[in-house]
């Protein structure tokens, strides 16, 4: 896990959770509702919006009584809050957004074991102020749902011939498998090998920068 | 031990906290959640009563339940117990109630909710079964709950093509009793005729188009065959 430490600018709490550290692809936490929910675009992006919300919201309390609550409770208490606001967003979408509730069915109440949204609270939230709580949970969860998005939409994109359920090419080319579990898998796969290719050419580039500067200043001082 | 004790209260005030939040959103979302089930039910009532051939409503507009106390008129056959009736031959249940309506042209027309055994617990589904003079033909079925199903394969039961293939049985078919195609082991031909064909035989064809999933369509088959069973009694112990 990273440091955290208050030197870190505002920023950089918030697109952390988009690239560098994106819960899914290069944490690989919440593995379970990132496979299973993924069966389409807008599936992805419901459940992720689902989580981002509980997640911002549990953050945002954990970080209001960091100080009150005792060492060894500490994971009971956030897993009391964490369920509380799971059922709170189940009894919103059940009564709200009826037709995507229908489709989440059994994911939502099992977004209380996700581990990004405990893991947030016990390894950043329990430990920083409630603006950087609120900008780490909003990265984390952007980037939860980018990741959750970008599946369904590759699979369903292969899989049915359609996005956010409009129709592409329709039954004309699908790729059947990619719906089923092996899909989510090699397609997470990619994905996942992909974000590190560009995690890691970045970093390269990073490197060869700096040793041009280095060698540049160098120069520099040789010249003096 | 005054530790404990105090870890204790400190974790019940949370619980109580949550509790008291809980309960406020639990208010707040009764009616929109009873509203959005109500919807639901009433669209899927309308759905299996409008001729999908030809888009026309089968019962008068007015006739359209728009509440839960018209709705609630409707009711031919209701139970305080879990389920009006119980095939154990099929392991298909019947829910209660049953609703009867009036169509237009003076015929009656029963809906009947209920489920068979699919690939992940029950398959939820609404029929509307009508009855002619030749006898009762099971007109259209709605698929209520397939949340278990799986994405691609079993869950295909919900999109229309898959339910097309239950649409218009013939009493002859039901009496039969309903078996997929695969059961029945006939050799599909994907010709219209064919297809309706079966139908009288009780054979529903649906291989063709739900590859790899055959114990979703043959749920549905089941349940339609235990709300068969149940009408037939019922309907004959009223005559």
């Amino acid at each position: 896990m990273m440091a955290e430490s208050k030197n870190v600018p505002m920023i950089k709490e918030l697109s952390k959770g988009i690239f560098e550290s994106n819960p899914a692809f290069v944490q690989a936490l919440g593995m379970c509702p990132t496979l299973a929910t993924t069966t389409s675009a807008t599936n992805g992006l419901g459940m992720g919006l689902a989580t981002l919300s509980v997640l911002v919201m549990s953050n945002i309390v954990v970080s209001l009584i960091r100080k009150l609550v005792p060492e060894k409770i500490r994971i009971p208490i956030y897993i009391i809050i964490i369920a509380g606001f799971v059922t709170m967003i189940d009894l919103l979408m059940h009564g709200f957004t009826y037709d995507l509730w229908k489709t989440l069915g059994l994911f939502i109440p099992l977004i209380v074991v996700n581990c990004v949204i405990l893991g947030r609270a016990e390894s950043f939230a329990s430990k920083n102020g409630i603006f950087r709580s609120i900008l780490d949970g909003i990265g984390m969860g952007l980037g939860f749902t980018l990741a959750l998005t970008l599946l369904g939409a590759v699979r369903e994109i292969f899989g049915a011939g359609s996005i956010f359920g409009i129709t592409l090419w329709g039954d004309a080319f699908n790729v059947f498998i990619m719906i089923l579990p092996p899909g989510a898998f090699i397609t997470l796969g990619l994905l996942i090998a992909t974000f590190n290719w560009i995690g890691i050419s970045k970093k390269e580039k990073a490197k060869k920068k700096a040793a041009i500067e280095k060698a540049k200043s160098q120069k520099v001082g040789d010249a003096a | 031990m005054k530790n404990y004790l105090k870890m204790g209260i400190v974790l019940m005030i949370f619980a109580v906290i949550v509790a008291a939040a809980l309960s406020a959103v639990y208010s707040i979302t009764k009616d929109p959640i009873d509203k959005a089930e109500l919807n639901f039910k009433l669209s899927a009532i309308k759905t299996v009563l409008t001729d999908y051939k030809t888009g026309k409503l089968l019962i008068s507009e007015s006739d359209v339940p728009d509440s839960l106390e018209k709705l609630d008129e409707k009711i031919w056959k209701q139970t305080d117990e879990e389920n009006l009736f119980y095939s154990s031959q099929y392991k298909a249940y019947v829910a209660s109630p049953v609703y009867r309506f009036t169509l237009e042209d003076g015929r009656d027309a029963y809906l009947v909710t209920g489920g068979g055994i699919a690939y992940g617990g029950y398959v939820k589904i609404l029929a509307s079964f009508i009855k002619n003079e030749s006898g009762l033909e099971m007109f259209e079925i709605e698929v209520l709950d397939y949340s278990q199903e799986t994405p691609g394969l079993g869950a295909k039961i919900a999109e229309a093509k898959p339910k097309e293939r239950f649409f218009n049985i013939p009493e002859q078919g039901l009496e039969k009793g309903l078996k997929v195609d695969k059961d029945a082991g006939v050799s599909v031909k994907n010709t219209k005729d064919f297809i309706e064909n079966e139908k009288k035989d009780g054979v529903i064809v649906t291989s063709d188009i739900m590859t790899g999933a055959t114990i979703t369509p043959r749920g549905v088959a089941n349940a339609l065959n235990a709300m068969y069973e149940y009408l037939k009694n019922e309907i004959g112990g009223e005559e």
